[in-house]
């Protein structure tokens, strides 16, 4: 492993999220508005068209939620309180340099959470409709999204034609593919790419487009490709492959995957928000209507809070044909209810129709349950 | 054990120090073995003064069921700061699928022994209570920091100490019966219970009752998952050859 190259070869080794800001800045001092989102279902074409860029804000430390529990009550989901208190304690340097944030409503928590920052920022919450495959639910997307463009355009006094849409549909549409091609070089035995590196992509990734992003993709599938046939691999032979679902992962919550990797399996896979959900998908280029073609697209992401959520249960199928897990681990933030009840239908799937092992995981941003999740980790996959 | 007849030769049992290592270290001075496998929440220390290999005490207990209590598909292991409730496939004892308590100690032995403590018994006197003890009352809180004021309170209303050992018991039967819900099938007759807890016979006497099923103590239940990772360890010396 030593003569292996970095997918990233900077000084942000390790610090996805420091390169992600960089990126951010980069873009800011380059006269780009800064639009602060918290989920894939940020219409972020509608950002990039305007010449704008997104930054994915701060939700994954678990330093910032006693400063929430001030607020918010404790019994909540730790990505909606870490969100909070780091806007509150003024610690997330992407919020810092937002000049307007957009929400949606994906789920309770975070709805009502928006009303209580609304004064720190211009802020946009978009209405999304959660039963996707509903008479109307598409259209109304778009209305949301629509007003979403309306918004951005008041407060920086801009117009976003038809014409810049188009042009941001097709880089998000050549970055998508690129990420996505990147992600299933998973599916290699023994594996060719770490969780770390897959995490260090999509986080470059969200706040990045362009040509030189592009370029950036297309040498580290090089890299990754050469990797494969030079037979230099990320794990040992025979190790235990696992695919992570559920809930979006990053900061604190990381101590899953780290517990896997102390156990000596390899994560091939993560299929969440902040893996290949967000650029799993195209949107439809020339459609004549590019506000209706990205409305379609970002309705199918397969998040929890859909119903009925079949696109998940068909990306699993999927990705667990392409990657090959021992282990599928189901990792549910606390009281994220819509993840926490859809387990008892992904266990279903993968132990019943894929015939393989399941772990659901519950867990919060702290370290108290680290020994129990060990054992769980561990036991899991002796059974593999 | 000794790796052909499964016969155990010697069961060591250390206290709990906050000098695990040194502990470890003299039983390596004492002790010779052909193989060795650690379980528990100290296998890594352990494995790292005694080497050989670590395992879960779910393999550990599922290996151990498997060798000795062939016929019985249902394991739950009530231990001091956990509790975990396995299934095993009888044909070939594949451990299919295992449930834990959450993150508080509220179902686990450590209830017990905080319980006892508050009603200034010891933890046998607390069995032994339970067992004359009526089923009057619930205790509420399902919370063992709760659950301590409530009994308190209890005894300042003047219930009787019996009365509420028996419903300190009847508090963690629910969350045990509501763990094994999860993966006991209709077909299973009985079940094995192993570990600290299943020395408390009350406990399981309560528990043969709400199942209505056959509930099977080993000897030794508290050492049940040592005898589990010595057969991983056999295993190991085995496929080694």
């Amino acid at each position: 492993m030593g003569s292996m190259t970095p997918l990233f070869d900077d000084e942000y080794t390790d610090l996805p999220l420091k390169r992600a800001l960089a990126q951010v800045l980069k873009s800011r001092e380059a006269g780009a508005k800064v639009v602060g989102a918290y989920c894939s279902y940020a219409p972020v074409e509608l950002v990039w068209a305007m010449g704008g860029v997104p930054a994915v804000l701060c939700a994954f430390s678990n330093a910032s939620i006693p400063k929430a529990e001030e607020t918010l009550p404790v019994n909540l989901c730790p990505l909606i309180k870490s969100s909070y208190g780091f806007i509150e304690l003024k610690t997330c340097p992407f919020f810092e340099v937002t000049d307007a944030v957009v929400g949606e409503t994906t789920c309770d928590g975070k709805k009502k959470m928006f009303e209580l920052i609304e004064k720190k920022r211009p802020l946009h919450v978009l209405d999304l409709p959660q039963c996707p495959t509903r008479e109307g639910a598409v259209e109304y997307w778009r209305h949301s999204i629509n007003g979403f463009k309306k918004f951005l355009e008041t407060s920086f006094d801009t117009v976003i034609g038809n014409e810049a849409l188009e042009g941001a549909i097709r880089d998000t549409n050549r970055k998508n593919a690129l990420v996505e091609k990147i992600l299933a070089f998973g599916g290699q035995r023994p594996a060719v790419i770490t969780w770390q590196e897959m995490y260090d992509v999509t986080t470059y990734a969200m706040v990045s487009n362009g040509e030189e992003t592009v370029a950036k993709l297309e040498e580290i599938v090089a890299i990754l490709a050469e990797r494969r046939e030079k037979r230099v691999f990320t794990s040992p032979e025979g190790a235990k492959r696992v695919l992570i679902t559920g809930c979006p992962v990053g900061g604190d919550v990381l101590k899953v995957l780290k517990l896997v990797d102390e156990e000596g399996a390899a994560i091939v896979g993560l299929d969440s928000c902040t893996g290949l959900k967000a650029f799993a998908g195209r949107i439809e280029e020339g459609s004549g209507d590019p506000l209706m073609a990205i409305a379609k697209r970002y309705l199918e992401i397969p998040c929890a809070c859909m119903t009925p959520n079949t696109g998940r249960m068909e990306v699993l199928k999927e990705q667990v044909d392409l990657l090959k897990p021992d282990l599928v681990i189901d990792l549910v933030l606390q009281s994220c209810h819509t993840y926490n009840v859809e387990a008892v239908k992904v266990e279903s799937l993968v132990r019943n129709e894929l015939g393989t092992n399941y772990l659901k995981i519950v867990t919060d941003f702290s370290s108290q349950d680290l020994g129990q999740l060990k054992t769980r980790i561990g036991a899991a996959l002796e059974m593999c | 054990m000794d790796a052909d007849t499964f016969e155990v030769t010697e069961r060591f049992r250390g206290a709990t120090s906050i000098d695990l290592a040194s502990q470890l270290a003299g039983i390596r001075e004492s002790y010779s073995w052909d193989a060795i496998a650690s379980t528990g929440y100290g296998r890594f220390l352990s494995q790292k003064v005694l080497g050989g290999e670590a395992a879960t005490e779910i393999k550990a207990y599922a290996t151990a069921a498997h060798r000795f209590h062939r016929e019985i598909g249902t394991v739950i292991d009530l231990g001091g700061q956990d509790t975990k409730v396995l299934s095993i496939d009888r044909n070939n004892g594949q451990l299919l699928k295992f449930e834990m308590n959450d993150k508080c100690s509220a179902g686990t032995g450590k209830f017990f022994e905080m319980m006892a403590a508050t009603l200034g018994l010891t933890l046998d006197e607390l069995v032994a209570a339970a067992l004359r003890g009526e089923r009057s009352f619930e205790i509420n809180s399902t919370c063992t920091v709760f659950a301590e004021s409530e009994v308190i309170s209890l005894l300042t209303s003047g219930r009787s100490v019996e009365d509420i050992a028996r419903a300190v018991h009847e508090s963690l039967l629910v969350k045990l019966v509501s763990l094994l819900s999860r993966i006991l099938t209709a077909d299973s007759a009985s079940v094995l219970f192993v570990g600290g807890g299943a020395r408390n016979g009350t406990l399981v006497k309560f528990l043969a009752d709400a199942l209505a099923k056959e509930v099977v103590v080993p000897e030794y239940p508290d050492f049940f998952g040592a005898y589990g990772a010595a057969m991983v360890a056999k295993n190991s010396l085995m496929r080694l050859g």
